[in-house]
């Protein structure tokens, strides 16, 4: 079994990324550059721990499931770092920065056999529609974790909380743009593994169609469905209970149908 | 000689808390008053150094003068300037020297003695009075650096504690509330129904807020049209109040109306035309003009007066919370302050010279054979005495004290005395 020791440094460093985006919440003015460094770092140390697991299998990293969460987690902590460089809303570190630990941790110490790559997992195929599905699910749970953070701010609205979350969140409009991104990036990317995943399957597999498959079908069509009815006014409360219910789907499917509905995505 | 013996920093001030607004609107200074009253007690000598802060909620004269004379000075001064009674004046003003009279000038810079606590308006005052006695020439080291030190323990309790950052007037709520459910408020429609006092005010706070135009309904047109021009908005007709409605983000409503003007069936036909975008409403009035169960439909929200009122007393009661932390930045600010007032003393400061002048001479001497080192030794103690001699001199026979301190601090700033 490998050691991971840089992996683990990694999660140390986002333990720190996540305590700093604590203070930050608590006392805004403190400098935003020491969770920048800190989230970047952690990524840097991640992305290398993920390449020396590939030169291992000689494959991408994720062709086990722990190497699948840890790629998850590193997704999603340049998807936050994106959001800090981009609407400079460090409020979402402190609620997202958990997620990113728990996958990286997930896949640090979930078994890693040791296998070499079958042949057909090799090829650039197999590696952007495997990439592009897990970009797509970190993209769904930037969304989960802001629909959260949606229905909290709306209920202090509601209630006329003003405390200290109130004040440190963003406003409901901004935290509903942020999510319709989330999703439309989500959506596009997962459409995207989908029909690369086909093509790829087509070629290398006698039997179609997979559990997985049916169960990345099911999340287009929910977080489509979302999306159109944003379009069409449904605002942020249902949006957001909308968004948490395709989340719940996404870590079924991760979960239940990798482990023992799909004969094809293995992950054992 | 220490410059408590020879002159000290005074306050004499007149503030809400001891002083009702008919004595405070008398001791009430405006701009061209406060020149002409420091130039005028600079020239009568009452003061050596002053500074004036005048607001509604108080009048304060911070001096630097010799001995007890400036209190009875400054009161006999305003009595006559003023036509007021020199014992009314007494009576009803308050008093501090030296580091009481720094703390309150900290205090009040870091808003601790605002009748809303934490204010900041009055930190913009405390630079304006420190500004329109520099235009008198009124301040030197004393004034200058306890007004700097004032301000900048003003901007460390903002910046350090929440006690400016939860706003208490209703209409600050209110528009909080708007920007968190809808951001930037720049691009967002608001109306206001009503143009009296509360609507004018609001009005306004849209405009600060950064909403541009805001729309303006009013029974009487003519007010509409005027408080309309006065934030750049729009007028808009009573009779089309109903047609207005769905087309605003924010509606503010601030009439006398018995009956609710705004309907949840209005409410709901609004939402269908908007597409379910978000409505906000402010109700100021009592009895209410918007609907109570306006504020059941799907992406509306609604707040009455009531509840803007029961933010603002939580928000008083968080930035009392803040009290402690603020009132510790402002001693440690005064305890700087007063260090380097204490520094300003003449006898530690000519120690000090004499001091220096010391080292350098032994710097040399370490570079001089060893033999002649004890000739040498004598010949630099003759020349730096008699250097020293004149401007010692000078410095401790000058009669006026803050001339004294301006050439203390130039002497230690020159000499680099404060590094040690």
């Amino acid at each position: 079994m490998e050691s991971h020791a840089l992996g683990w440094v990694a999660v140390v460093l986002y333990l720190g990324a996540e305590a700093y985006a604590i203070v930050s919440l608590v006392r805004p003015r403190v400098p935003a550059l020491p969770g920048y460094l800190l989230v970047g770092a952690g990524l840097a140390l991640q992305f290398a721990d993920l390449e020396a697991r590939a030169r291992a299998l000689h494959s991408v990293p994720y062709r086990t499931i722990g190497g699948s969460l840890s790629l998850f987690g590193w997704m999603l902590g340049l998807s936050y770092l994106a959001l800090l460089f981009r609407h400079r809303e460090r409020a979402v570190g402190p609620f997202l920065i958990p997620f990113v630990i728990v996958f990286s941790v997930l896949g640090l110490l979930l078994p890693q056999p040791g296998l070499v790559a079958r042949a057909d997992t090799r090829g650039p195929l197999f590696a952007l529609h495997v990439t592009f599905a897990i970009l797509a699910y970190a993209a769904f749970t930037f969304s989960f974790v802001l629909s959260v953070l949606y229905l909290i701010q709306k209920r202090q609205l509601r209630r006329v909380h003003t405390g200290l979350l109130f004040a440190r969140l963003p406003a409901l409009d901004v935290i509903g743009r942020m999510n319709r991104t989330s999703v439309s990036i989500g959506l596009s990317v997962l459409g995207v593994s989908v029909v690369l995943g086909s093509i790829w399957a087509e070629r290398v597999w006698s039997r179609l169609p997979d559990a997985k498959f049916g169960s990345a079908i099911l999340t287009l069509v929910v977080y489509g469905f979302l999306l159109w009815k944003d379009r069409r006014g449904w605002g942020g409360e249902r949006v957001a209970l909308l968004s948490i219910l395709g989340f719940a789907m996404i870590i079924f499917s991760y979960t239940f149908v990798n482990l023992y509905l799909s004969t094809q995505h293995v992950f054992r | 000689m220490s410059i408590s013996q020879e002159a000290r920093l005074a306050l004499l001030g007149w503030s809400f808390r001891g002083a009702g607004v008919s004595v405070r609107e008398r001791v009430a200074f405006t701009a061209d008053e406060v020149r002409e009253a420091l130039t005028d007690l600079l020239k009568r000598g009452v003061i050596s150094e002053g500074v004036i802060v005048s607001t509604c909620h108080r009048s304060e004269i911070y001096s630097f003068a010799s001995g007890e004379s400036s209190r009875d000075g400054l009161t006999r001064y305003l009595s006559e300037w003023r036509g007021l009674d020199q014992a009314e004046l007494e009576g009803s003003c308050f008093h501090r020297v030296g580091g009481d009279a720094a703390r309150h000038l900290f205090r009040v810079a870091a808003g601790l003695d605002s009748l809303a606590l934490g204010e900041s308006e009055v930190l913009g005052q405390v630079r304006q009075a420190l500004s329109l006695a520099r235009e008198s020439g009124s301040t030197r080291a004393v004034m200058h650096r306890l007004f700097e030190s004032a301000v900048a323990a003003g901007k460390r309790v903002r910046a350090e504690t929440e006690i400016a950052r939860h706003p208490l007037s209703v209409s600050s709520i209110g528009f909080e509330l708007a920007m968190k459910v809808f951001g930037d408020l720049s691009q967002r429609r608001v109306l206001v129904i009503g143009a009296g006092e509360t609507g004018s005010l609001f009005a306004r706070h849209a405009v600060e807020a950064g909403v541009l135009g805001p729309v303006i309904v009013n029974r009487t047109d003519s007010r509409a049209q005027e408080l309309a021009s006065s934030v750049n908005g729009r007028a808009v007709a009573w009779e089309r109040l109903s047609t207005e409605v769905p087309q605003a983000d924010v509606v503010v409503s601030a009439t006398s109306s018995p009956e609710p003007l705004v309907t949840r069936a209005q409410v709901e036909s609004a939402m269908r035309e908007r597409r379910g975008r978000p409505m906000l409403f402010l109700d100021l009035a009592v009895p209410r003009d918007i609907a109570p169960d306006v504020a059941e439909v799907y992406n509306v929200f609604s707040y009455s007066i009531d509840d803007l009122e029961e933010v603002a007393n939580e928000n008083r009661a968080r930035r009392a919370k803040e009290v402690p932390v603020a009132e510790k930045i402002v001693e440690e600010e005064l305890e700087e302050y007063l260090a380097w007032l204490g520094n300003l003393s003449v006898v530690p400061t000519v120690t000090q010279w004499r001091r220096r002048m010391e080292e350098l001479r032994d710097l040399e001497l370490e570079r001089a054979p060893a033999a002649e080192r004890e000739r040498l030794r004598g010949l630099l103690d003759a020349f730096s005495a008699r250097i020293l001699h004149e401007p010692m001199r000078r410095l401790k026979g000058e009669s006026d004290p803050a001339r004294k301190l301006d050439r203390v601090e130039a002497v230690r700033h020159l000499f680099d005395l404060d590094r040690e």
